[in-house]
């Protein structure tokens, strides 16, 4: 064997030694540079070749080219592995750890409880609709059949504003807060001629010191459906709706005869469930209604004769608070994020 | 208004138990608040005596009893060796119950058998009573002890009753009355009201030529009865009237007074009883006269609970011609009332306006069981009857002789109302199918009668019954209309009974649906860039309220507090509270948003899509306002920035945000020169001519003073605006298909140069080509002179037709920096 050939095989069982050797890609990058890069000694080899005679050139030229392209594919093998182990995780994941959060938001409870209701009467065909929070005494009082020196007025005790404006308190028009949703009834008829079907979520004000279940503001909803032979069969049949898609299908609901001067006759509505069993109680309280007063419906110049209707309002704090066991009613306007995320 | 079990059944007879009857009166519109059992804990226990007392045949330590309840003789199993043959001991009787001790379950007396043995009743030990004793063994009974005698007797206390506690509704002052409770259980029962017999003497003198009654004002006083009883002793009530009246909270006084009270209740007339011999007569009058006439202004007077109040007119008082001495249907006076040496007694029973009593009660804010009855409306009808009833019981428990007749000033007798009901409206209102005669039944059992039938209407079917006109007692002031009278019905034909139908009818319509949409879908959307929702107060302090503007306030005439005395200008003073509470529970890390009104006095209001009605004098608008508090990230384990805090460019990102996602586009930001009362640094945001709202970081001072640990971070955006802006069209554009080229500038500018001030730069050179413009770094220190800044900017050219050479965004790219170069002073870094 002519003595060029003899030298090959030393310096590629070297470089295979130290490519199989080197643990990462710096000394694999090295170990090439050292064999195969333009002042390797493998390269110093093929440098050779063409000092080679003739009659050797070709084998020699074969044998060189057999062991590049063995030394080549080991390299190619051995980058292949050391990539792709550089890219393993220095460490493994603990799957356990919490990750990097991303917060969403969420509704008031409030807000929440206000969605449940509208949506439920938007199933039955209701429209939702809206009123001034700041009334005048016709629209809150007077226009639901109740005059100034009327004994419900005492029930809802009022907060009276300051305004200046061309219908001053002098003339009987003083400005107040709305003391329930009901004046929406008033605003809605005035403008808009029967049939009407609506829904009025809304903040109301009464003027009771704060404690465990009353806030100075608070919330409401009132329905009011007013259309041609308008019965307390109906009235019963969508507040009995309502009430199971809100508070679930085996709520049972018991309409009491009642007083309120905007309905004749009226009913105070009690709810019974598991919610109720579990605050020791058969019936709860939960929501007035009655059919409109055939007075109110005059006073927005609707006959009375051709038109009835229903009413019926409820707090929503109040469904709030059967739901969710909520004691306190403060807790809805104090804010506390740990309770916003409760629900 | 309480009420108690027995005393009801004393004027109307029913079969129901105790709780039988809460549930009848609450399904008929008188709710039962509260019931409570008075005595009775010894029900179905009796004295009892024991004949025989032999041992168990098969327990050593057990007898077998034979024993005397009174009506029959019972065998009873017992453990007990304190007794003989002889002795008298409290029996239960099998099917009752003993007391029930607190916390534990009641236990209910059985027939059994006990070891073979039938038992058929327990004789008690005091401790299974209740009672106190150290006896081991049962509790042996006095000598003289009856037997078969109730054992609750025997140890003198009171019949077992049942107080109610009802909530009458103002429109039925009637139900004021233990006569007016018992008249519905009548009406629903169909028996008869059982009222008392009322004889009276007739052998005395007459009342006329004693005293005269006038009324000034016969509008606020439309009658005014008075009787004269003479030679009463004022003594303790007997116990039957004591008893009656501390049962329903009343504390009773002297037979006198308590019988005013007693007929009170009873039928609910308040009633005035004066000291006779305390009225003075004018000058040269032959008798004292009651004078009812308006207070003169600043007439002082002397209530019996010895207050001296400042009247004015119109309230009513009754006087003789002397002074004032009654507050009319309020209070008496102090001057007239009956005392240990009263003889002889003038009985007041009258009407009073109910507004005038209501105004004076109010103004004096003195509320009694008179005013409260009057305010509500008393029956014009029963003065009379009220009167004789008191009369009978005064002379019943305080002797006296009584003055023959009344006087009886009525100048104007009230005519009954009548009401017209068509029995059709019945049906159709409540929406079931009544008969005419079922319908009149219900009305006649209330005590309306059917004065006349009126003809039937022209072209109505022949088979429709005629209209009935009902005579309405002058004690239901409520039946005012039909509609009151198919109340009636529905009442006694039980609200139960009508089906319920599946809702149907017109589908609703409202301008404002489709703004509660888009309020829920604003909402969403602050949610989504992970806010939580809050609910502020609406009622906040003027001096918070002057924190967000110079807007006019709304002040309340009537706060509660000084804390909550004017309508919310802003929403940021609720959300400040949030914050502070939040800190105050260490919840360091807060982001809030709230979606509400505020308020402003002015004569206007926004319009447009808002809140869309306003009352002259104060504007309503929609607001919406973040806060932001703390860390930005939830807690991490790594990371450099994990304790990052939230900044004001995290609140412009949720702004931006927001606005693209609601579809507000084209807004500018302005930076404020000075701080303001809130902010130390803040923007007001435009779009076009249209403020829309401003955000800022808090003022340091405020900070402190709201116990915040961190930065705070405020914006408030008018909604009203954002929903009449909004651009919410939707359209497809192509998305670029053809590659983009990059090209990165960094240049040195100085510090007062905004980011606005290069986009504007940019837009000015009107790149073909340019896609985005990107502001990825901003830096200021190692090679940046000091008051100055380096900011670089990725541009990106793309065309929608073909793809873009090198050159030719080179060339474009070129121009641009030129004119960063020349317009801006910048240098480029490369």
């Amino acid at each position: 064997m002519p003595e060029f050939l003899t030298q090959i095989e030393p310096v590629k069982q070297q470089a295979l030694a130290q490519l199989s050797a080197a643990g990462d890609l710096g000394a694999l990058e090295q170990t090439r540079v050292s064999f195969l890069g333009s002042h390797g000694k493998f390269t110093a080899l093929l440098k050779q070749l063409g000092t080679l005679s003739k009659e050797e050139r070709p084998m020699a030229g074969k044998a060189l080219n057999a062991a590049k392209v063995e030394l080549e594919s080991a390299l190619a093998d051995r980058l292949s592995l050391l990539e792709s182990r550089a890219c393993e995780p220095k460490e493994s994941t603990d799957f356990t750890l919490p990750g990097r959060r991303r917060v969403l938001g969420k509704f008031h409870p409030l807000t929440q409880v206000t969605e449940d209701i509208v949506r439920s009467f938007r199933k039955i065909g209701f429209a939702v609709a809206d009123g001034p929070e700041v009334e005048d005494e016709y629209h809150c009082f007077n226009a639901l059949n109740t005059p100034p020196d009327h004994p419900a007025r005492d029930t809802q005790d009022t907060f009276y504003l300051f305004a200046r404006g061309d219908r001053g308190a002098e003339d009987g028009e003083s400005l107040l807060l709305r003391t329930h949703t009901s004046s929406v009834q008033i605003r809605v008829m005035e403008k808009q001629a029967p049939p009407v079907r609506i829904i009025v979520p809304g903040r109301v004000y009464r003027r009771d010191n704060a404690d465990a279940t009353h806030n100075p503001t608070f919330h409401q909803v009132e329905g009011l459906y007013v259309d041609r032979r308008v019965t307390v069969g109906d009235l019963k049949g969508t507040v009995e709706f309502v009430f199971k898609e809100l508070m679930g299908p085996e709520t049972r609901i018991r309409f009491r005869p009642h007083y309120f001067s905007y309905t004749e006759p009226s009913f105070e509505i009690d709810f019974s469930s598991a919610l109720t069993r579990k605050m020791g109680k058969a019936w709860l309280e939960i929501a007035g209604c009655g059919m409109v007063h055939p007075q109110v419906l005059e006073n927005v110049g609707y006959d009375s004769e051709e038109w009835s209707g229903w009413a019926f309002g409820f707090g929503i704090e109040r469904i709030a608070m059967i739901r969710y066991g909520i004691n306190n009613i403060r807790l809805f306007y104090e804010n506390d994020v740990r309770l916003l995320r409760q629900f | 208004m309480k009420v108690t079990f027995n005393w009801l059944k004393q004027y109307v007879d029913f079969s129901w138990a105790p709780e039988e009857l809460a549930e009848r009166l609450t399904m008929l519109g008188i709710e039962v608040e509260g019931m409570e059992k008075l005595g009775g804990q010894f029900e179905g226990i009796v004295v009892a005596q024991v004949m025989t007392c032999d041992r168990h045949p098969n327990a050593d330590k057990l007898s077998v009893c034979r024993v005397n309840d009174g009506t029959t003789e019972r065998q009873i199993v017992c453990g007990a060796h304190n007794f003989k043959v002889g002795d008298k001991v409290p029996l239960i009787l099998p099917g009752r119950t003993l007391p029930t001790k607190p916390g534990e379950a009641p236990l209910t007396i059985k027939v059994g058998r006990i070891r073979g043995i039938e038992s058929q009743g327990m004789m008690c030990s005091p401790q299974e009573l209740g009672l106190p004793g150290e006896v081991e063994g049962l509790l042996i009974l006095r000598e003289d002890a009856k037997v078969g005698q109730r054992f609750a007797e025997y140890l003198g206390q009171k019949e077992a009753d049942v107080l109610y506690d009802l909530e009458i509704t103002p429109n039925r002052p009637d139900l004021n009355s233990i006569i007016g409770i018992a008249r519905e259980i009548g009406a629903l029962t169909g028996n008869p009201l059982k009222l008392p017999e009322i004889k009276l003497p007739e052998a005395g003198q007459a009342i006329q030529g004693r005293v005269a009654v006038e009324i000034a004002d016969r509008e606020l006083c439309p009658r005014y009865t008075a009787r004269l009883i003479r030679g009463i002793k004022i003594a303790p009530s007997p116990d039957w009237l004591k008893t009656a009246l501390e049962k329903i909270g009343i504390r009773s006084i002297s037979n006198v007074v308590d019988v005013t009270n007693y007929v009170m209740m009873e039928v609910g007339q308040p009633l005035h009883a004066f000291d006779f011999n305390l009225l003075e007569k004018a000058p040269g009058d032959a008798h004292p006269a009651i004078v009812v006439r308006r207070a003169a202004e600043g007439e002082k007077f002397m209530t019996l609970d010895g207050q001296e109040r400042t009247l004015t007119d119109p309230m009513l008082l009754i006087a003789d011609k002397t002074k004032p001495i009654a507050l009319a249907g309020v209070m008496g006076g102090h001057n007239s009332e009956i005392n240990l040496e009263t003889t002889d007694v003038l009985i007041e029973s009258a009407y009073f306006k109910p507004q005038s009593i209501r105004a004076t009660s109010k103004k004096l804010e003195l509320r009694t069981e008179s005013s409260y009855r009057f305010e509500r409306g008393c029956d014009v009808g029963i003065c009379d009857w009220a009167s004789r009833r008191a009369a009978q019981l005064i002379l019943q428990t305080a002797g006296g002789e009584l003055a023959r007749g009344l006087v009886d000033a009525y100048p104007q007798p009230v005519e009954r109302k009548q009401i017209t009901l068509r029995h059709h409206k019945v049906n159709e209102l409540l929406g079931i199918e009544l008969a005419p005669e079922q319908i009149e039944n219900y009305l006649s059992q209330l005590g309306l009668k059917a004065a006349s039938r009126k003809p039937r209407p022209v072209g109505a079917e022949a088979a429709a019954p005629a209209p009935v006109s009902f005579v309405i007692p002058t004690f239901r002031v409520d039946l005012k209309r039909e509609v009151d009278l198919i109340e009636e019905v529905v009442r006694l034909h039980g609200v139960e009974k009508i089906p319920s139908t599946p809702p149907r009818g017109a589908v609703g319509f409202n301008p404002y649906d489709s703004v509660h949409d888009q309020l829920a879908e604003a909402r969403r959307m602050l949610t989504g860039l992970g806010l939580f929702e809050a609910q502020g107060q609406t009622l906040v302090s003027d001096a918070a309220a002057k924190l967000a503007g110079a807007e006019p306030l709304v002040p309340l005439t009537n706060p509660l507090s000084s804390d909550m005395n004017v309508l919310r200008p802003s929403l940021l003073p609720g959300l400040l509270d949030a914050l502070r509470h939040n800190l105050s529970r260490k919840n360091g890390d807060v982001a809030l948003f709230e979606l509400g009104r505020v308020f402003a006095a002015s004569a206007t209001s926004t319009k447009g899509s808002g809140v869309g009605q306003e009352t002259p004098g104060v504007g309503e608008t929609r607001r919406v306002a973040i806060a932001l508090t703390g860390n930005r990230q939830p807690l991490f384990w790594s990371g450099a920035d994990r304790e990052a805090k939230f900044d004001l460019y995290d609140l412009k990102g949720l702004i931006e945000e927001f606005f693209e996602q609601f579809g507000i586009r084209g807004v500018t930001y302005s930076r404020r020169a000075d701080s303001t009362p809130l902010f130390i640094e803040s923007a007001t945001i435009q779009l076009g001519k249209f403020y829309l709202g401003q955000f800022g970081q808090l003022l340091p001072a405020l900070r402190k003073e709201y116990d915040l640990a961190d930065a705070a971070l405020l914006a408030e955006l008018d909604l009203d605006v954002l929903l009449a802006r909004r651009n919410t069209t939707k359209s497809f554009k192509p998305l670029g298909s053809f590659p983009p080229i990059r090209r990165d500038v960094a240049m040195v500018l100085p510090e007062a140069t905004t980011h606005e001030a290069i986009l504007q730069v940019v837009k000015q050179s009107k790149l073909a080509h340019l896609e985005s413009v990107e502001l990825f770094d901003v830096f200021r220190g190692k090679n940046v002179p000091a008051g100055q800044k380096s900011m670089a900017y990725a541009f990106t050219y793309r065309s929608p037709e073909r793809t873009l050479t090198d050159a030719e965004v080179n060339a474009a790219h070129q121009d641009l920096v030129a004119h960063f170069k020349q317009r801006l002073g910048a240098a480029i870094r490369e």
